[in-house]
């Protein structure tokens, strides 16, 4: 704060010039800086080529969307640790204004021709971007935020009440992607998950049957079923064909409080195993039996999680990205920059990132070393 | 020994047998000693004693003998032992010669598959110089300078062999006697052999040979040391500089991981330079909470097979490829190497320098005994075995440590110079008196009645005081006449009562006994108390107990007699005991007693002192209470 205000008047000493209002604007803008918070980091990791430079696709509570070469930030980042140990900012390749409200989840659609990039938000929209536009960008950073435009723009139903009295737009707090039949499935807030039809543009089905909003939702292609998570406490498998809810999973067993909540949930490559993270711990499934295998308890609620081989990565309301064997023994624990992480994604290459509050990433090297840590500028508006 | 010595008789036998086989006749003994023949004789000579199955002590001294015929003096003189051991290098050589070209292993040629017992020419020949030598018989030196022609003329492989045998001799070839002859010369072998060994690829071997010498050399020997303590700085770790493409490497951890080696190979530059330290514990600390957040599994040791085969597998330095860091991360013998580089680092860091102002200043010795204990904590975690790893690790750092003190304080010899007299220094100093008794005081006090004979019949001697006299102030207090408050009557004084009580036991049993019937007042003779404070102590205590137990027995439970017996005793052992605590405890016991006795029965009006004012007939009330709170004491204690 003190620095922005300095900025301003580099003759700090005479207040004749005080201009109070960027002085304001100095502070919240730094309080927002360190409040800011990074929903989802995903590896753009489906090009064939081994390019060196790996990018990374953010989503931020300010609703925008931001792409980052991972090299740019290696190098930033060793070149500040000399002078200082606090993550370095760092400027991102592209930034657009994606939502009004945060944006809580990007994923993507991996096109061989035209690689396009989801988000979703607190608007109830679903956007997706030409990843060629965001990889490389000719627009200066300062004029950046709205000079893309979305290839497609969705936007979730309205309820309809009585005499035409029609709810808000209810928020998409996930999205992911079916390759298969190219589509793609929102978690909404209004307990319902909805499955969009990329080509048309089109909702083709609706999940009814949470009692609660989604938090999370996956797809098992090979059975042509979706997986989704909820408030409510629990996991339903749903039958993509005729949108019937098939299993009902409760993975908190013990309602040791009445709050308990399905944040996360995860499919192994073979779709053979699911992994619910929840309000206390961990819990893993397998698909094929419908039985239990663990209930890990976590200290703090798991608040995302993926599959890497057979193994288990899981970040939560703490900063540690915790590793775990199948069976549920905790491989290791590494420190990660972010106090609660959002998300913990995945390169081909075996390095990790792990974004979340104050609007860090952490990228992690296979043998667990911090490759670099960063903090993404926004847009400043 | 286990094969019985042969009779000197066929041993003469046998002699003259085998100089009759001699191929060439001997020359005539008066010849020049130094000729070919002579030489040659001389190796006929042994050849034929080498091929003789018996220990070397039972004929290596008429071998010599007999090579050297004319022998001037009892002991050899130089220039026979100079030929003789001519004669053996020779002889050592064509031995050799054709153990390589019969293409066996030289210490094992000649062996027999068949029999297993060795009869190898070469090692006997080694066993017959060194019994000889070891004797005195021929000039010490020679064993050793026929091992190092050994040592030169084999091959790596043969080596190790050949210092099989110089270590299975280390216990002869160690003695004074020899030692001194050969050090310098078995120096030279072991420096060359080690000269010739690849420090990759002969580790063991290299190891055995430095061992031998420390075992070799008398412990304080400083001619190995490095006295200044020069680091080998050429010892340099090289890494990559250059990151690779791609992201496949954290290229930023390797270099803070390798470049730790930096700090390693030269201590002391780190030591005095703060700023190094500093950015070594920085790059330390990246690569700990590396090791420890990624902690290793049984699983993960098992799956390097080649410990199996280490002496294969064993690297002396690192590989530093920026490929295989991955891989190196995960093996757990790579962590415990740098973590014990680490640990020797520490310890060279913490050891005080030469004057007390270099080493570590206060806050650096915080930091690197934070930095040892997360260094130890991850060797301790480390499987397999890790916690047995790190003691041993940590008992040979301490053992170190005792080397560098020994080192700094000059190398001293370890052997204790033997105790001398100096006549001086003795007369000097006067001897310490020694007392009997320990000091000064306690044996003038011993003394003092041997030199005082009649202080036993001085009139004026403190005495033990008959016990009328003693009583007598408590016997006045217990006329209620006298009217003695409760503060200030004697029985609430303890140490006159025990002291009484001790009085009694010794002088008049029969009023101690009353004691535990009556109390301390019982105690007192019936002659100093007036006739109707008397009256109440003068019934038969047996009658009373008996009598109480009797109205007892319905109210409360009966207690055991053995109690009432063994009260009287206990008391007087406690009081002969001679400590007070001790021996004051019935009074409390009576004090208690009393309170117990309230407690127990309210109603009753009890009691020693309130009993002294009650008419008599309230006496037999009193008695009872009094006895049975003090058999119950008795009981409690």
């Amino acid at each position: 704060m003190a620095a922005a205000a300095a900025q301003s008047h580099p003759a700090s000493m005479d207040a004749r010039g005080w201009d109070e209002a960027s002085y304001r604007r100095g502070i919240l803008r730094a309080r927002d800086l360190s409040s800011r918070t990074l929903f989802r980091a995903v590896f753009f990791d489906h090009s064939d080529d081994p390019d060196p430079d790996v990018l990374l696709a953010a989503a931020s509570s300010d609703g925008s969307l931001a792409s980052f070469s991972l090299s740019t930030c290696i190098s930033a980042g060793s070149a500040a640790s000399q002078v200082e140990t606090a993550a370095v900012l760092v400027d991102p390749v592209c930034i657009v204004q994606a939502h009004s409200g945060p944006a809580y989840d990007v994923r993507f659609y991996p096109d061989p021709q035209q690689p396009l990039l989801f988000s979703c938000g607190d608007d109830g929209r679903i956007r997706g971007w030409r990843w060629h536009e965001m990889q490389s960008c000719l627009v200066p950073l300062s004029l950046q935020g709205d000079h893309l435009e979305p290839a497609l723009d969705l936007v979730n139903p309205q309820h309809e009440g009585p005499w035409g009295a029609r709810s808000p737009i209810p928020e998409n707090n996930a999205i992911a992607i079916n390759k298969q039949d190219g589509s793609i499935l929102a978690a909404a807030g209004d307990a319902c998950a909805y499955c969009w039809d990329v080509e048309t543009g089109k909702c083709k089905i609706t999940f009814k049957g949470h009692a609660d909003y989604l938090h999370s939702v996956a797809v098992r292609e090979s059975n042509r079923q979706v997986v989704t998570g909820s408030e409510d406490g629990t996991a339903r498998i749903w039958d993509c064909r005729s949108g019937k809810c098939m299993q009902v999973i409760h993975p908190v067993k013990s309602k040791a409080f009445d709050s308990s909540w399905v944040s996360c949930v995860a499919i192994d490559a073979s779709e053979s195993w699911l992994a619910c993270g929840t309000s206390s711990g961990i819990s893993v499934w397998s698909l094929l039996s419908n039985e239990c295998i663990f209930n890990l308890d976590c200290h703090a609620p798991v608040q995302d999680l993926l599959f890497d081989k057979n193994q288990i990565l899981a970040v939560g309301a703490e900063p540690v990205l915790s590793r775990l064997t199948i069976n549920g023994t905790v491989l290791s624990q590494i420190k990660c920059a972010p106090q609660s992480a959002f998300s913990v994604s995945m390169h081909s290459s075996g390095i990790a990132a792990v974004a979340g509050y104050g609007g860090l990433v952490d990228v992690i090297s296979e043998v667990g070393s911090h490759l670099c840590t960063f903090g993404s500028r926004g847009l400043d508006k | 020994m286990a094969e019985p010595s042969p009779p000197p008789a066929s041993n003469a036998g046998l002699r003259i047998l085998l100089s009759k086989d001699r191929p060439a006749p001997s020359p005539p003994p008066t010849a020049a000693v130094s000729s070919h023949a002579d030489r040659d004789r001389i190796i006929g000579v042994f050849r034929s004693a080498l091929s003789r199955n018996e220990p070397p002590e039972t004929f290596s001294l008429q071998t010599v003998q007999e090579a050297i015929k004319p022998q001037k003096e009892t002991v050899l003189v130089l220039e026979e032992n100079q030929s003789l051991e001519n004669a053996l290098r020779t002889l050592l050589q064509e031995l050799v010669s054709s153990a390589v070209q019969s293409g066996k292993k030289i210490m094992q040629y000649g062996n027999s598959l068949d029999s297993g017992e060795s009869n190898c020419p070469i090692t006997r020949l080694l066993d017959i110089v060194l019994y000889l030598c070891e004797r005195g018989h021929v000039e010490g030196g020679m064993v050793f300078q026929l091992l190092e022609d050994l040592t030169e003329m084999s091959t790596i492989k043969d080596c190790k062999d050949i210092f099989g045998y110089i270590e299975s001799q280390q216990d002869v070839l160690g003695k004074q006697e020899l030692f001194g002859r050969g050090k310098l010369v078995m120096l030279r072998t072991c420096n060359q052999l080690l000269r010739r060994l690849s420090k990759a690829n002969d580790v063991v071997f290299c190891g055995r040979i430095i061992m031998f010498l420390a075992h070799f050399f008398p412990l304080s020997e400083r001619s190995a040391l490095n006295i200044k303590g020069v680091f080998n700085t050429s010892n340099v770790t090289k890494y990559e500089k250059d990151a690779m493409d791609g992201i496949s490497v954290d290229f930023n951890f390797y270099k803070t991981l390798w470049s730790l080696q930096e700090h390693f190979s030269n201590p002391a530059l780190t030591n005095t330079n703060p700023a190094k330290w500093q950015k070594f514990s920085s790059n330390l600390a990246v690569v700990l909470s590396t090791f420890e957040a990624q902690p290793l599994s049984d699983d993960d040791g098992k799956l390097n097979n080649l410990n199996e085969e280490e002496d294969a597998a064993f690297n002396i330095k690192y590989l530093t490829s920026s490929k295989l860091m991955g891989l190196e991360l995960k093996d757990p013998s790579f962590r415990r190497h740098i973590l014990v580089q680490c640990l020797i680092f520490f310890d060279y860091l913490k050891a005080p320098g030469k004057n007390d102002k270099e080493g570590p200043t206060g806050s650096m010795k915080e930091e690197i005994k934070s930095c040892e204990e997360h260094v130890k904590k991850l060797l301790e975690i480390i499987p397999p075995k890790g916690k047995e790893f790190l003691k041993s690790i940590e008992h040979i750092l301490e053992r170190e440590k005792n080397w560098v003190w020994w080192k700094r304080d000059g190398c001293l010899a370890f052997e204790k110079p033997p105790f001398e007299k100096k006549p001086g220094q003795a007369g000097g100093r006067k001897r310490k008196p020694r007392w009997r008794l320990g000091n000064k005081e306690l044996s003038q006090l011993w003394k003092w009645a041997e030199q005082n004979p009649n202080v036993l019949t001085d009139p004026d001697r403190v005495r033990m005081p008959s016990i009328t006299e003693y009583w007598k102030p408590l016997a006045e207090d217990m006329d209620p006449s006298a009217g003695i408050e409760e503060e200030y009557h004697h029985k609430s004084n303890r140490v006159y009562c025990w002291k009484g009580l001790r009085f009694s036991a010794r002088q008049d049993l029969d009023g101690f006994a009353r004691f535990s019937d009556y109390g301390i007042e019982g105690v007192v003779p019936s002659e100093l108390l007036p006739p109707e404070v008397n009256a109440r102590f003068s019934s038969k205590p047996a009658e009373k107990v008996k009598r109480t137990r009797r109205e007892d027995s319905k109210g409360m439970s009966a207690q055991p007699k053995e109690q009432q017996v063994a009260a009287t005793p206990e008391t007087d052992g406690g009081g002969s005991g001679g400590d007070p605590e001790e021996g004051a405890a019935p009074m409390d016991s009576d004090n208690g007693g009393v309170e117990d006795s309230q407690k127990r029965s309210p109603g009753e009006v009890s009691g020693p002192e309130s009993g002294q004012c009650e008419p008599e007939a309230d006496a037999d009330d009193n008695v009872k209470t009094e006895t049975t709170s003090t058999a119950r004491l008795e009981l409690r204690r």
